[in-house]
Formats: C-alpha cells, structure tokens, sequence
C-alpha cells in the first residue's frame, strides 16, 4: 500500500500548474512570464510520473515522456532567452507592455 | 502508547516539507517584487519536484530534473537577469495591469483541476515498478521510442542554430 | 534483458528525412559558399526530393513506423505536400526578399527546413509524444524566423510575442497530454480511441472533459482560433513576410493536421456525438471575430493576419462533421489556401521591398496603372480568398460547406457564407485602393521608385496565379489527390 494516495500528487500538481498561470498572465516581464511557464511544465512532468508510478508502474513510457519534456523545456528556454537578450540589447527593455511598435 | 519509531510517517513527512518547498517557491516566483529573487525561489520549487521523483521511486528522473532544471534551465535564466541588470527590477512594480483580473481566473482553474482528479476513479494499480529503471529507460529510448529519442536530437540542433543566431553580439546597421 | 531490434520502417518516414537532412546539409554548405541564395536553391532541390517520395509513398500501402508512433497514411502524405508547396514557394519569396544582405543566411533556410519537417511529423504522428515534438520543432523554428530581421525592432518583438504565447500554449497542451496519459493509460491514439470505445468512459466524464479541452486549448493557438488569436496580427505583422507566409499557412495546416487525426483517430465517434457542437462553436466566433476584426485594418500584413483567422474557422467548419469527407475538404481547403493566400503575401513582399513601401493599405492606391500585372494578379487572390468563383477558393469554400450540409449542419455553412459577404469588403477593399484611386506620392514632385518585377518572387507570383485559376476552372485533380487522403 502506498502512503501517499495518487490524489495528492494530482492535487500538488494542479496548485503548481495554477501558479504557473497565474504568473504567466499576471507578470509583465517576459522572463517572469518564461518562469510561470517553467512551472506549469513541472506540474505536467509531477502528473506523468505520478501516472507512471501509479497506473502503469510497468510500462516506463511516462517517465520516458517526462524526461522528453525537460529536454524540450530546456531548448525552449533557450530560444526564449536568447530572443529576450536580443530584444533587450535594442530596446533595453523586456516589459511586454512597452513592446507596442506593432500596434495600427 | 510506547514510542515506536517505525510508526512515524516519514514519507507523509518528507512530501509535506517537499510541498512546502515545491508550492512555497512557485509562490514566490510569481509573486517576489524582484526578479532575481523571484529566480531563486525557482530553483528552490524546481529542488521541491526533485524530491517528488525520489518520493516516487523515480531517482533517474531526480538526477535529471537537478541537472537539467536546476543545473541550466535555471542558471540560464539568472544569467539572462543578471546580464539584463534593468530587468531585476528592484523596488518596481512587476505585474502588468490585468494581475487582478488573472486572480480569480487562476482560482477557478484551480478549482475545477482539484474537483477533477479528486472525483475521477483512476484506475490505480498496485504494482511495484519491476527491475532497474534507468535500464529500462535505456531500453525504451533505443527500442519504441527510438524516433522521439532521435527527433529530440533535432529539436536539439534548431534550438541551437537559433539560439546562436539570434544571441550573437553583432548586429548590423539599423533600418528602423 | 534482451534488446528488441524495433522495427523501424524509415521508408516511411523518407519525406521527413529529406528535409531534415537537407536542413543539415545547409547549414554545412553555409560555412563555405558565399551567396548564401545557393542555400535556398539546395533546400528546394531537398524539398523536390520529399515531394517525389510522397508521391511514391502514396502508391503503397500504408504502414507504421516506428514502433506504432508515425504512420505514413495517404492523410499524412497528402499533408507532406501541402506543407512542401508552402515552404517551397515562401522559399522563392525569400530568395527575392531577403535581399542579398544581410538577412540572406543559411540559418533560414536551415530554420524553415527544420520547420517544414516538424509539420510533416504533426502529420504523421499516431503517439501524442511525436505529436508534441513535432509541435515543438515546427514552433522553435517559427519563433527564431519570426524574429530572424535583427535590424528590425518590430521582427524582435514579433519573435518575443510569438515565442511568449507560444510556450504558454505548448505547456497547456502538455497537461492536457497528461491528464489524458493518466486517464488511458497511453499516449497513443488509436489506444485512446480503444479506450473510449472499450467503455473505459465516455467524452462526458470529466477527465477527458478536461483533457481535452486543454488540447484544443493547445491546437486553438497554433491555428489562431477566437479567442486565442490575439498574437497573430502582431506576430504577421513584424515577422519578415516571407516568414508570415510561411507560417500563416504552414502553422496552420500542421496544427489542423494533428487536431484532426486527433479527433478523427481517437475520440472519432464520441467526437461526434459529444464534442460537435464544441467545436461548432468554436468555428463559428472564429470566423466571425477575424472577419469583423479585418474590416477595420489598415495595415495590409494584420488585415491579411485577421482574414487567416477567419480562414481558420471557415476551415473548421470543414471538421465539424467528423466524416471523412469532411476531412478531404479540409486538405483542399488548405492546399488551395496555400496557393492563393501565400501568393497575396508575395505581392506585400514585392511591394515592401522593391519600393520601400509601408504595408499600409493605401500605399496600394495606384497601383493597376503603375503596375497592371501586379495589380490584377492581386486582385486575382484577393477574389479567391473571397471565395468568389472561378478561383480555387470559391471550392474550397463549396466542398467545406457541403461537408457541413451533409451532416445535418447546415446552419454553420449559412453562417460561413454570410461570413464571406463580409470578408468580400475588406479583400475588395484593397482592389478598389488599387484601381480607383489615384496614387499619392507623385504631387509633390517626388519621384516614383519603379517596381521591378523580377527573381524568384515572381515564379512565387506566376505559380500561385496560375494554379488559383486552373483549379478555379478545373479542381478535379485536386479532388483526387486529396480523396487519397484517408487514415491508414
């Protein structure tokens, strides 16, 4: 028997997945918006593992989608940065307000 | 009652300091005034999940989040923050002007994920994970999931090509 | 424990493989060769190659690749070659675009390479795993391109935009993968499929309730349906056009793609029994919020960007159904779009760069009696993309409508025509700025830039033109390349 229900984890992850929302939509500086997400990532990487060790313990096949969403968290992010610190080296700024050129 | 150390509930103990860890730093992402601050409660939730994976019999996975997540994602970005000293912004105003209207939204959200996964009956099995994990991760990655094994590889090299490309130093003449 | 030699079929997987290896194949060529317009001549040399084999893959039965996580079915192959279309003619606008400057590099091509072979992945992938990787090449590919013109502050801020909400929607999609993962206990589709109709539950319990909706969530993104659309006019915008041709069509039909097999594959007949209307729903705030949102553009690149959202939901009504049929319109659909839509992105692309013009609307004042070819062969796609007859739009439009007519849903195709009223004024619009109105920059002594028309921008141009009408006259071959099109 396990000590800790599947449920918990489900309910960690869901608290995690909501903070991350919360401060991708409510930060207005995109590496602040690029930590939400992060966050919201790691909720969904908490789930597939916990399905792994809960549901289907035989079949690795969560934690191989786990692993693929770090590896693809982890280009992701540097895109983003790399597309942040160029636009900050023109506009020395990375508040996604202040980015309004393209407005009619 | 005698004292009976076995009958202490380690487990229950460790998941709640890893919550507190895993949700108190999330927390203080979203919600510290100074980015750079804001970067290290990061790395303190991102330490929070590691311990889950250990909790959850996934020690490879544990390695993996600690090196990855918390050895570049997030050295990455304090890099990013301190190379962009403007961004720290100590003392401003981080949120933009809808935060408060993302509030109740995030609490719906919330709401409706908890009430799901607390009424859905999952199909939990009792098993035991069988054998060396880290063994059969190396064979799930060269056996059926040999094409996303080999596919991360390009996503690999175009996060690559763009990231040099775009982070480099010279930029030509301006043509507004 | 034993390894298992998996069996891996790469033949079928060959179109995927051209492109990507041909990606790499840039990239080395672009340490040595110093007209970097080479580099685009080869990546169409790479992506003639996936054509052909997609067409020779079209004769052969259709089988799994990959351990069951890609199939190379006739639904996928006909995708390949909508996606190959795309990318090869917003190649040849590159050629001509990019100048030779600065801006004309190996990495892009290398980058729209990359990004073409993602889309054909979101094709052909069965396991939601492949799908989400392919999402992720297309999408990283897309956000570097968008922000590729460094000295354009507007192509940076493009790139954030894109890259920002982007990120946001890939992660919804994720949760909802997971959500879904735990409920089925797989990530393939077609071992979804088999757990919705085993009785594992219905699509009214609320885990796949749930789940699903943060798919479509994810989906809703990338093909810029209401009310997820806000990026696309910024991101059109100050994307290099090229780059917005691109992806205007490209993004889109991938993300058509994977949500049909999607729904097709794994939710199929409770798709339509409890998920129609969800979608209806969706299809119908799509095209009436880009077509009202169009009408008040001023800029030609953001109202184009709206009308490819209106475009998006003229397109799902075409999935509504769930009838095979439906999907086949669908595929037209996108194939003639791809034709017509990046044909009106070459002509802002000549405009833009010959002359040095804004993309402004009335900029385009003029324009017939300064360059009469130009003016109609816009005035041709501004027609089509009405889907007014006899050009190819006007039967993608027909075979999508129908589809819904067929199904009992005749309602949506009602509205879907009166939305095409409506899309008639601010596509007719541009026509009226180039044939009625005076052009405004002469008075004050200035001196007219002349347009040239020349280099590959205008074999863009000329084959664009050329297959609106002959598919506007004659749309049977299309027909039958897309009646290929069924699920393997």
């Amino acid at each position: 028997m396990m000590p800790i229900p599947l449920s918990w984890w489900l309910t960690v992850s869901a608290a995690l997945f909501s903070i991350g929302v919360y401060g991708a939509l409510s930060r207005k500086n995109a590496i602040g918006i690029l930590m939400g997400i992060e966050l919201v990532l790691n909720a969904v990487n908490i789930n597939l593992v916990a399905f792994w060790r809960y549901i289907a313990p035989t079949d690795i096949s969560g934690q191989v989608f786990a692993i693929i969403v770090i590896t693809v968290a982890a280009a992701e992010a540097a895109v983003g940065l790399a597309i942040i610190i160029a636009l900050y080296r023109r506009r020395q700024t990375a508040v996604v307000d202040d980015l309004d050129l393209l407005k009619n | 009652m005698p004292f009976d150390p076995s009958q202490i509930p380690i487990v229950q103990i460790v998941f709640f300091v890893m919550t507190a860890c895993a949700i108190g730093g999330a927390i203080g992402v979203v919600s510290s005034p100074n980015l750079f601050h804001s970067a290290l409660y990061l790395v303190l939730s991102l330490f929070g999940v590691a311990g889950y994976y250990v909790l959850l019999s996934a020690g490879f996975l544990a390695v993996v989040q600690l090196m990855v997540y918390v050895g570049a994602i997030a050295i990455l970005i304090l890099f990013a923050i301190m190379f962009a000293r403007r961004l720290m912004g100590q003392g401003e105003n981080q949120n933009n002007q809808q935060w408060w209207l993302s509030l109740p939204i995030v609490m719906i959200l919330f709401a409706v994920l908890v009430g799901v996964v607390n009424t859905v009956s999952w199909p939990v099995s009792g098993a035991e994970p069988t054998g060396d994990t880290v063994m059969e991760l190396g064979h799930a990655f060269l056996g059926s999931y040999l094409i996303p094994f080999e596919v991360v590889s390009i996503l690999l090299s175009v996060a690559l090509i763009g990231g040099i490309f775009l982070a480099r130093e010279k930029v030509e003449a301006e043509e507004a | 424990m034993p390894i298992e030699i998996p069996t891996l079929n790469i033949a079928a997987l060959t179109p995927f493989l051209a492109v990507t290896v041909t990606a790499f194949v840039v990239m080395f060529f672009e340490l040595f060769v110093n007209d970097k317009r080479i580099l685009g001549y080869l990546s169409l040399l790479g992506l003639a190659v996936a054509a052909i084999s997609s067409v020779m893959l079209l004769g052969v039965s259709p089988a799994p690749a990959f351990q069951e996580m890609a199939i190379s079915d006739g639904y996928a192959l006909v995708l390949n070659l909508i996606f190959i279309v795309t990318a090869a003619l917003s190649i040849l606008i590159s050629l001509s675009y990019l100048g030779d400057r600065a801006l004309q590099r190996g990495e892009y091509y290398a980058l729209l390479l990359f990004s073409t072979g993602g889309m054909m992945l979101m094709g052909a992938a069965t396991d939601l795993i492949v799908v989400f990787m392919g999402l992720e090449i297309m999408s990283i590919a897309l956000y570097v391109l968008a922000a590729f013109n460094r000295r354009k502050m507007g192509s940076g801020e493009a790139g954030m935009k894109y890259f920002i909400l982007g990120a946001f929607a890939s992660a919804f999609f994720l949760y909802g993968v997971a959500l879904v993962y735990g409920a089925t206990g797989s990530t393939n589709l077609s071992a979804i499929g088999n757990w919705f109709t085993s009785g594992g539950g219905d699509l009214t319990d609320p885990i796949a309730l749930v789940g699903l909706s943060l798919l479509l969530v994810g989906f809703a993104f990338k093909i810029a349906a209401v009310p997820f659309q806000w990026w696309t006019p910024d991101v059109y915008q100050g994307a290099p056009t090229s780059v917005t041709a691109f992806m205007s069509v490209g993004a889109k039909a991938a993300g058509f793609a994977a949500l049909v097999r999607l729904l097709m594959v794994s939710f199929g007949q409770a798709f339509t029994l409890d998920w129609q209307i969800a979608v209806a729903a969706l299809a119908v705030v799509t095209m009436t919020g880009g077509n009202i949102a169009a009408l008040a553009q001023k800029d030609i690149k953001r109202m184009l960007a709206f009308s490819s959202i209106a475009h998006a939901g003229y397109i799902l009504v075409g999935v509504v159904p769930g009838t095979i049929d439906g999907v086949q319109a669908v595929l037209f659909y996108l194939m003639g779009y791809a034709f017509m839509n990046i044909g009106a992105f070459a002509v802002v692309a000549v405009l833009e760069h010959r002359v040095a013009i804004s993309s402004a609307i009335e900029e385009y004042a003029g324009l017939a009696a300064r360059k009469p070819l130009l003016a109609a062969a816009m005035l041709l796609f501004m027609v089509s993309l009405t889907g007014l007859p006899p050009f190819v739009g006007f039967w993608g439009k027909l075979y999508v409508f129908r589809a819904a007519v067929e199904a009992n849903m005749s309602w949506l195709a009602v509205v879907g025509v009166i939305n095409s009223a409506i899309s008639a004024f601010y596509y007719l619009g541009v026509v009226v700025q180039m044939y009625m109105r005076p052009a405004a920059a002469t008075e004050d002594g200035e001196e007219v830039v002349p347009i040239s028309l020349s280099g590959p921008v205008t074999i863009t141009l000329a084959v664009a033109v050329i297959i609106t009408v002959i598919l506007g006259i004659w749309p049977t071959p299309l027909v039958n390349l897309t009646s290929l099109a069924v699920f393997g």
